[in-house]
């Protein structure tokens, strides 16, 4: 949570020190009908982000690589102005997002289990994992203007998920080191190398939610007559992971931030 | 809006998730590594390397073998553990004292010391023994009827009783490579089982048999498992990344071998498979049995014990007998739909001689610088994770004839 309000602080200051440039009047770039009209926003952005554990937990020693996946968002969204300054806004955003992660880990729980077969233990070593997640994200935003060429959003969000692949192999870290301990931490030493890694299992991608909740945080910046530049960003407030889903011990949420241009009307 | 405002944007949340928290305390509690230091260690023991000891994950009675002559006192004892754990030495009324590595420890009258491992985190512990042992002279001749057998520990698998010549006195297979990857099979489901009273006396034999090592086996493209059975170490720890050297294979041994009987009887899986899972056209699945007595040292009085991967090629092997098989002119395994072992479904006993290739050494024989090595199979290229899925070798009444 405190995340969260860090990231509206920052918003909101780096919102207000341009405004004081800001010398354009209220109705040259609000709504195209006038001050208390509505419209519609055409989006099309780059999505940047990942699924993440939050915080991270101890067993993650070191991230050593992080590269976006997919990393596309076409939207649209209506919005009513009810005051100069108060309006409300929806749609729907649909995306392709994702990312691919190497990170050290130690003394990392995995619970595999396939067709009946459990395997589980405690791995130490490189943990590599890919998602990619197709869908569509509706918000219910309620949108402050800030000044005549700022608005910004904030409110909650549903995600539906069309498609989702979860991937990722464990093998020896830089220092050589890789291995599950068996079942306990004194369990049988088991080792496992990048000369034949050893993936996850492929029905991961059946364990994931199809649909998350979230909060939206978004602003708008009047460019030109009818183009913004837009941010915004989706902090999902649920696991991704099935509740029963025994694999992956902590909860991971997914947070995406989307940045591009808008056609405004 | 210029572009660093964009990316800050993106990045705060990213570096708000991307926090490293505290590293834990180590949980693990193992000795990785055990030596004496003696002036001159050949004077005790039968090789300058028998001195140290690589603990595997396994294994916690780490035992030392000298000379039946010699007499072991008071010797530093250093012991290798865990980073961050800590090692006390238990006495027998239980007390506990931290033991610090290269202590002197009096392993007069074949002692044996008891230890046990704490982990930094205090959480877990493990026991070990040490000790030192004086070597058992052998008469050569062995007798192994496979009668003795008993579940392990954990109770998942079965196993047999070697003679006490074999260090740990236990044959070896990859029953504990199998319960990694199916967790659910009961002890008569793995490769290598007892078969109550199926030996051609009546008696109890070993049915080695190739199964099918499910969803985690396909995964780690090692679709099936091949019973065997022979004397050395099951390294399970390298199961996974490097499966032939995980079979380490002979145990030292001061008699030359001249000839093995054994009865053994076989039905042959239906389909051959390849690594991959694929049919095999035109390709029988085939038993295998051998014996091979190698030099255990190199020239620069390294240890060498072969492996799954070079027990029948290494340049070290003095002596090998094997079934008869067809063999490629390179000298490689040649796989064939018409087969020459002579196993049947029918007990046969076979006579196996061990064929010499160099000269032994009467000294380096007598100070155990040979060892012998058994090795037998249901899918002869089960090493290769390929053969037939419920192929049968079953085994019993094992002499050795030695000089």
């Amino acid at each position: 949570m405190k995340h969260i309000l860090y990231t509206i602080v920052a918003l909101f200051v780096f919102a207000a020190s341009t405004q004081a440039q800001e010398k354009d009047s209220w109705e040259k770039w609000g709504p195209t009908p006038g001050l208390k009209g509505g419209g519609f926003i055409a989006r099309v952005g780059y999505v940047l982000g990942g699924t993440t554990p939050i915080p991270l937990p101890a067993e993650v020693r070191k991230v050593n690589g992080f590269s976006p996946r997919g990393g596309i968002s076409l939207g649209i969204d209506g919005y009513k102005m009810f005051t100069k300054r108060w309006g409300v806004s929806t749609g729907a955003h649909f995306f392709w997002e994702g990312f691919h992660t190497n990170a050290d880990v130690k003394n990392y729980y995995v619970w595999l289990e396939q067709e009946g077969e459990v395997t589980k233990g405690y791995f130490t070593g490189t943990n590599v994992t890919s998602t990619e997640m197709w869908g569509v994200t509706l918000p219910l935003l309620a949108t402050f203007r800030m000044s005549p060429r700022w608005n910004v959003s904030a409110g909650p969000y549903l995600s539906l998920y069309f498609h989702q692949t979860f991937s990722g192999e464990v093998f020896d870290n830089d220092e050589g080191i890789g291995y599950l301990r068996e079942d306990t931490p004194i369990g049988t030493k088991i080792l496992m190398t990048r000369e034949n890694p050893t993936p996850y299992p492929d029905n991961f991608p059946e364990k994931m939610q199809p649909v998350a909740l979230g909060i939206e945080f978004a602003f708008d910046w009047k460019a030109m007559k009818h183009m913004n530049v837009f941010g915004l960003l989706d902090w999902g407030m649920t696991d991704i992971w099935d509740r029963n889903f025994e694999a992956i011990t902590f909860k991971m949420y997914p947070i995406y931030a989307t940045v591009g241009l808008a056609y405004r009307y | 809006m210029s572009k660093t405002s964009l990316f800050a944007f993106v990045a705060v949340p990213l570096l708000l998730a991307s926090c490293i928290a505290a590293e834990q305390d180590n949980t693990e509690c193992d000795i990785e590594e055990v030596s004496l230091h003696l002036d001159s260690p050949i004077d005790f023991f039968f090789h300058e390397y028998d001195t140290l000891q690589t603990v595997i994950s396994t294994e916690t009675d780490i035992v030392f073998t000298i000379r039946s002559y010699a007499n072991i006192q008071s010797v530093p004892l250093s012991l290798r553990i865990t980073e961050g754990a800590s090692i006390y030495m238990i006495s027998e009324d239980g007390t506990e004292t931290p033991f610090l590595s290269g202590s002197s420890v009096d392993f007069s009258n074949e002692k044996v010391y008891r230890f046990r491992v704490v982990s930094e985190d205090k959480a877990w512990s493990r026991n070990y023994s040490i000790s030192v042992v004086h070597d058992k002279p052998s008469e050569g001749n062995l007798f192994i009827d496979y009668e003795s057998y008993h579940l392990d520990a954990s109770g998942k698998y079965y196993v047999w009783d070697a003679p006490e010549v074999f260090p740990d006195a236990t044959w070896k297979n990859g029953n504990p490579g199998f319960k990694i990857s199916k967790s659910s099979a009961k002890p008569m489901d793995y490769p290598s089982t007892p078969a109550a009273g199926a030996g051609p006396d009546g008696s109890d034999c070993v049915k080695l048999e190739t199964c099918d090592t499910g969803p985690f086996g396909r995964m780690a493209n090692m679709r099936l498992a091949s019973g065997s059975m022979f004397n050395g170490i099951f390294d399970v720890g390298n199961a996974l990344t490097a499966p032939l050297e995980a079979t380490l294979m002979g145990s030292p041994y001061t008699h030359k071998p001249i000839q093995v009987r054994i009865w053994l009887r076989y039905e042959r899986g239906s389909v051959f498979q390849d690594r991959d899972g694929k049919p095999v056209e035109g390709v029988v699945d085939e038993p295998d049995f051998y014996i091979v007595f190698y030099r255990n040292e190199d020239a620069e009085g390294n240890k060498v014990q072969l492996n799954g991967g070079d027990i029948l090629t290494n340049p070290n092997i003095v002596g090998l007998g094997r079934l008869p098989h067809h063999y490629n002119s390179d000298g490689s395994d040649q796989l064939s739909n018409d087969p020459i072992h002579g196993v049947t479904d029918e007990w046969q006993e076979f006579t196996i001689p061990v064929v010499y290739t160099s000269v032994i050494d009467a000294t380096i024989l007598e100070n155990k610088g040979y060892s012998i090595a058994f090795g037998s199979a249901s899918s002869w290229q089960g090493g290769y994770f390929a053969g037939a899925i419920g192929s049968k070798l079953y085994m019993d009444n094992l002499h050795l004839y030695c000089e």
